[in-house]
């Protein structure tokens, strides 16, 4: 999962993003509006976390441009003004939920997480496939109940596979979402990778589609 | 009174006249006696000293020019009674006789004559019949022939006096002297003074209908514009209207300035105390992380002291915004767009929850106040509501009496299907950072901003059942009605 953090103080920007990848999510920051907007027009992100108060090109208006042109990631707003008529502006701008500062980690982490599920149309935080159950909150596996051990690249594909279970999801797409945007998009890591959760959860579980890429089946749950 | 009445249109009830005037004397002892009454009473009691003045003048004027008539009638007895009395020149002076005047022949008749020697001790030489025997008091008649005008006569009349001293041929000189009564005069002037004083009377009430009917006339705009103002501090209208006449204009017009510049404070501190916000809650967000990450003794305790200070920043801010609301006049806001926006966002923040806001508000139903705070309150209390409800939650909303029978209320009513609270609960929850779920996000702030902003407004808070069997918030906020609009 690939998420973008616009925030133009420095050490809140550096404490969300340490956060987020420590959560398993590649994080793309930016420190102002026009950066912020420029990322999320051109990459694909699952999430952005967006601060109102930004230099060049205030939150609402990099919010209300990307939803003009039809970006629709999931936006997290944070905001020092936190009364209600502030919350609903960034809701009728575009957002999708708000975290008022000052605020604790957790409750960002929480409302993201929230976001990328919602988005992926999970009702809950637990995605389950046959034996195999993906505990988003917690960032665990468990295969029949026992917890596998994944490496962080590892645990982040499973889980975008998982997110979108039931559907082909390409090579392209995974190194997009998967990788901050300075990755060699060339390299076959994916591949390795792949093959890696194959022997942990066995052949059936991803599923190879011929010039098109990967899927978790969706009848295998 | 009128001014009164204009200021105070909630208070306004019948009054006795003797209170009204009972009032008027206190307010007067007090120096506030309205400007309508100190043109009035000014007007009056000028009018009616003038009147009196008048009146006066021409009593005396009118008594005068009787005087001057009966002056004239005496004068021409006196030529009549010197020709008589010259008829037989130069023969011994006669008494004289057929004057024309039938009173000279009348007893104690008020009208007599008499002839003095005008040499020897004024003994007297002839004299009217009328007198009866009795002789005319006379005073000295100076060279000048300028003699007091009134003497005593028989009986104690007041008669009025010719006198003059002539001298026949051969050196012989009388002193003769003619006196009227000036009873009729007296009756005729005091009848003119009756009429004339009943006259000026009835002139004088008229004068002062006109006055009372010309000061309110007159002061018809200055009412206009106590009243456009009142409607601006009531929040029915944005400014006053500045169709005024021209001494008016430029009162109206300052006082528009006024509003505008009112309106302009309170943007800037309210914009102020947002920047500050937001200056102050970045980096306390940044200590509050860096210390979480953390545990030691030192984390532990700016942790702790961080949380202080977010809840002291956020009452303090809450306080400040409260304050420059209390400057802020003539706005208010419709009802029913605020809490559509308010549920849709709702919808969207708890969407995990597949919510059902049903919103029944009656149309046109309006706040007399900012939108911000009513979407302040409203936006907590639904919050809370969305929060703890089991997917249902109702906003009605319709307008209402208030207790005195007088102002106009909006009653709004936020009810859920949640779990509810007991008595004891509601009581609790409505203090300052009280939260009863620690578990459930919020700041615990929500519900005592709500009392804060409706006691601002002189509304009211409270917290029932819920006939959808959670719990109920319910707003009485000051609103506007539809006739007013």
């Amino acid at each position: 999962m690939r998420i973008l953090v616009v925030e133009d103080d420095l050490d809140l920007n550096r404490q969300l993003c340490q956060a987020l990848e420590e959560a398993g999510y590649v994080v793309d920051k930016a420190f102002d509006g026009e950066e912020g907007h420029f990322l999320g027009d051109t990459e694909p992100y699952d999430a952005v976390v967006l601060d109102i108060g930004l230099p060049q090109m205030d939150g609402l208006s990099v919010l209300e441009r990307w939803r003009r042109s039809n970006r629709n990631m999931p936006v997290l707003i944070l905001t020092a003004r936190d009364r209600w008529s502030d919350k609903v502006a960034g809701i009728d701008a575009g957002a999708d939920d708000y975290v008022a500062k000052p605020f604790h980690m957790e409750e960002v982490l929480a409302r993201v997480r929230a976001l990328v599920r919602r988005a992926a149309g999970l009702a809950s935080n637990e995605i389950v496939i046959g034996d195999v159950v993906l505990d988003v909150r917690a960032g665990k596996v468990t295969l029949a109940g026992q917890a596998v051990k994944l490496t962080s690249h590892e645990f982040r594909l499973l889980s975008y596979l998982m997110h979108h279970k039931g559907r082909i999801v390409s090579r392209t797409e995974l190194v997009e979402h998967l990788y901050d945007q300075d990755f060699d998009r060339d390299s076959n890591t994916i591949e390795v990778f792949i093959g890696r959760l194959r022997k942990k959860f066995g052949g059936n579980l991803i599923e190879t589609v011929r010039g098109l890429g990967y899927r978790v089946q969706e009848e295998n749950a | 009174m009128k001014q009164c009445e204009v200021l105070d249109t909630a208070s306004k009830k019948k009054m006795p006249d003797t209170k009204k005037i009972a009032k008027s004397w206190r307010l007067w002892g007090e120096g506030r006696l309205p400007l309508s009454w100190r043109l009035i009473l000014v007007a009056a009691i000028w009018s009616m000293v003038t009147l009196f003045v008048a009146g006066w003048i021409l009593v005396a004027l009118f008594r005068g020019a009787s005087l001057q008539a009966l002056d004239d009638q005496l004068n021409v007895h006196m030529t009549a009674i010197i020709q008589s009395m010259a008829r037989d020149l130069p023969g011994p002076p006669r008494r004289p006789s057929n004057l024309g005047e039938a009173r000279f022949e009348l007893p104690v008749s008020g009208w007599y004559w008499t002839i003095r020697d005008g040499q020897q001790n004024q003994s007297v030489v002839f004299d009217s019949l009328s007198l009866f025997g009795d002789q005319l008091n006379l005073p000295q008649l100076p060279k000048n022939g300028k003699h007091p005008k009134f003497i005593v006569g028989p009986g104690g009349q007041e008669l009025r006096l010719v006198m003059r001293r002539i001298e026949f041929s051969g050196g012989k000189s009388y002193v003769i002297a003619v006196a009227g009564s000036t009873k009729e005069v007296t009756e005729r002037t005091a009848g003119f003074a009756r009429v004339a004083g009943l006259t000026l009377m009835a002139l004088g009430f008229g004068l002062i209908g006109a006055i009372i009917l010309q000061v309110r006339y007159g002061l018809l705009p200055v009412n206009r514009l106590a009243q456009s103002l009142s409607n601006v501090r009531r929040g029915e209208a944005d400014n006053i209207d500045e169709d005024m006449p021209k001494e008016l204009k430029p009162l109206a017009v300052e006082l528009n300035a006024l509003i505008k510049s009112n309106h302009e404070i309170v943007e800037r501190a309210r914009t102020q105390v947002g920047n500050l916000a937001h200056g102050l809650k970045t980096p306390l967000s940044v200590i509050t992380n860096e210390a979480n990450v953390r545990d030691d003794p030192l984390a532990r305790k700016v942790m702790e002291q961080t949380d202080m200070m977010r809840n002291q920043i956020n009452h303090y801010l809450e306080q400040a915004r409260m304050a420059a609301q209390r400057r802020v006049i003539g706005v208010s806001c419709e009802v029913e767009p605020v809490v559509r926006r308010l549920a849709n966002a709702m919808e969207k923040i708890h969407r995990d929850k597949d919510l059902d806001i049903v919103v029944k508000i009656d149309s046109g139903l309006t706040f007399r106040g900012e939108q911000h705070d009513l979407e302040e309150m409203v936006g907590n209390l639904l919050d809370n509501a969305c929060k703890w409800c089991d997917g249902n939650v109702t906003i009605e909303g319709k307008s209402t009496e208030g207790e005195e029978g007088g102002r106009e209320l909006l009653l709004l009513e936020i009810l859920d299907d949640g779990p509810g609270l007991s008595a004891e609960q509601k009581e609790k929850s409505l203090k300052r950072g009280r939260r009863l779920d620690e578990s459930v996000p919020g700041s615990g702030l929500g519900l005592s901003i709500v009392v804060d902003i409706a006691e601002v407004y002189g509304g009211k808070f409270s917290l029932a059942d819920s006939p959808m069997g959670g719990l109920g918030a319910i707003l009485e906020l000051p609103s506007i009605s539809a006739a007013a609009k």
